[in-house]
């Protein structure tokens, strides 16, 4: 096993998870090659099945006293409502399912890191790019079917208002004209080429970070038992659990960011609607 | 690859890690330094500034654990 971990390509440390642990004692088998190049899209239906498991048991009948599971549950989405509200006021509201299943889903991918025999989603940048490319979609219908394919295009190009061409004198006319129309075409192509670059950053960060999280926990497991070698242990010093914490810490936040950032390019909009960006706590 | 690549590798992959962390540890002392000052001045805003400073933090964090992959990457190829 401590071969194993050092086993991944390129020489990067990775734990091993069940699939690989399966691809090892059967190496020809198609169905398992098949799996093993599949294994973040394998994790990731685990962890929709355990949350899926999770609401179906605890929101099914949901009591006005709530007790156990359906408590917990409250928690999160009290929570969720309540940070949502005080970034985007309270027409933010139609966005929380959205968000709030975003959070969820990207903490508890987080969180399978911790446990034995499973490997993060999130770890490859295949589930983060496609996570980042859901929320760049999401955050342009909804600015579409807010302003209208108008006055967004207008709003990308910088609302270029067209006045000081009217008024100009006929021999300045063409001329503002040109540099107003390259000065839109630029900033449109400028903020295009940010609003999906924005998306994608999101995803390398989560990415990259509970990729960083993942080889820390291998490389720490693979100290652990060179040290119970050493000491002639027959299992290895659980030294990986030292960088518990951390990974715990890390994996909410990042979950965090990710949720909030896409709230903050969700509320970037509506400068012309004139809602108040923070409203008084309820 | 040039002949000696390895010790090439070898010398500017710990340096590159380094200065990230240097630079990293000025972004965030200042961004957690002002959260504190913020919190010592308004303490009933503590919660808000608490949430704000781990976002920033996240942000800094991000550029440094961009390095760190890189670092991972050619350190594979180190060693023959």
């Amino acid at each position: 096993m401590a071969v194993d971990a050092a086993h991944a390509d390129g020489g990067i440390p990775e734990l091993p998870n069940v699939i690989t642990l399966l691809s090892h004692s059967l190496h020809d088998h198609p169905v398992v090659a098949w799996l093993h190049h599949w294994e973040h899209v394998l994790f990731a239906l685990i962890v929709i099945a355990g949350l899926c498991a999770g609401a179906w048991r605890f929101a099914r009948k949901p009591s006005l006293i709530p007790r156990d599971g359906q408590n917990l549950l409250e928690l999160f989405v009290e929570g969720l409502d309540r940070l949502l509200r005080s970034l985007m006021g309270s027409s933010g509201r139609r966005h929380l399912p959205f968000i709030g299943t975003l959070f969820l889903y990207i903490w508890c991918m987080n969180l399978t890191s911790l446990l034995p025999g499973m490997k993060p989603p999130t770890s490859s940048l295949n589930t983060t790019v496609g996570l980042a490319l859901v929320v760049f979609c999401y955050v342009q219908v909804v600015r579409v079917k807010d302003l209208g394919w108008r006055q967004y295009l207008d709003h990308l190009a910088g609302s270029p208002r067209f006045d000081d061409v009217k008024q100009a004198s006929m021999a300045m006319k063409p001329l503002l004209l040109v540099i107003k129309l390259f000065v839109m075409a630029v900033l449109l192509v400028l903020e295009l080429i940010g609003e999906l670059v924005k998306p994608i950053s999101l995803s390398l960060r989560l990415g990259f970070n509970i990729f960083a999280e993942d080889v820390l926990l291998a490389v720490l497991v693979g100290l652990g038992i060179a040290a119970g070698a050493a000491l002639h242990l027959p299992i290895g010093l659980p030294l990986q659990l030292f960088a518990a914490p951390l990974v715990l810490i890390f994996s909410t936040v990042q979950a965090l960011v990710f949720a909030l950032l896409t709230t903050v390019y969700i509320s970037l909009i509506a400068p012309h609607d004139a809602h108040p960006p923070h409203e008084a706590h309820a | 690859m040039p002949q000696d690549y390895q010790a090439m590798l070898a010398l500017t992959v710990p340096l590159a890690l380094g200065i990230a962390a240097v630079a990293s540890a000025f972004g965030l002392g200042r961004a957690v330094s002002a959260a504190m000052e913020a919190i010592s001045r308004q303490p009933e805003a503590g919660g808000q500034i608490q949430t704000a400073m781990i976002i920033g933090c996240a942000l800094i964090e991000a550029l440094t654990i961009y390095v760190l992959v890189i670092a991972f990457v050619l350190q594979g190829k180190i060693g023959g």
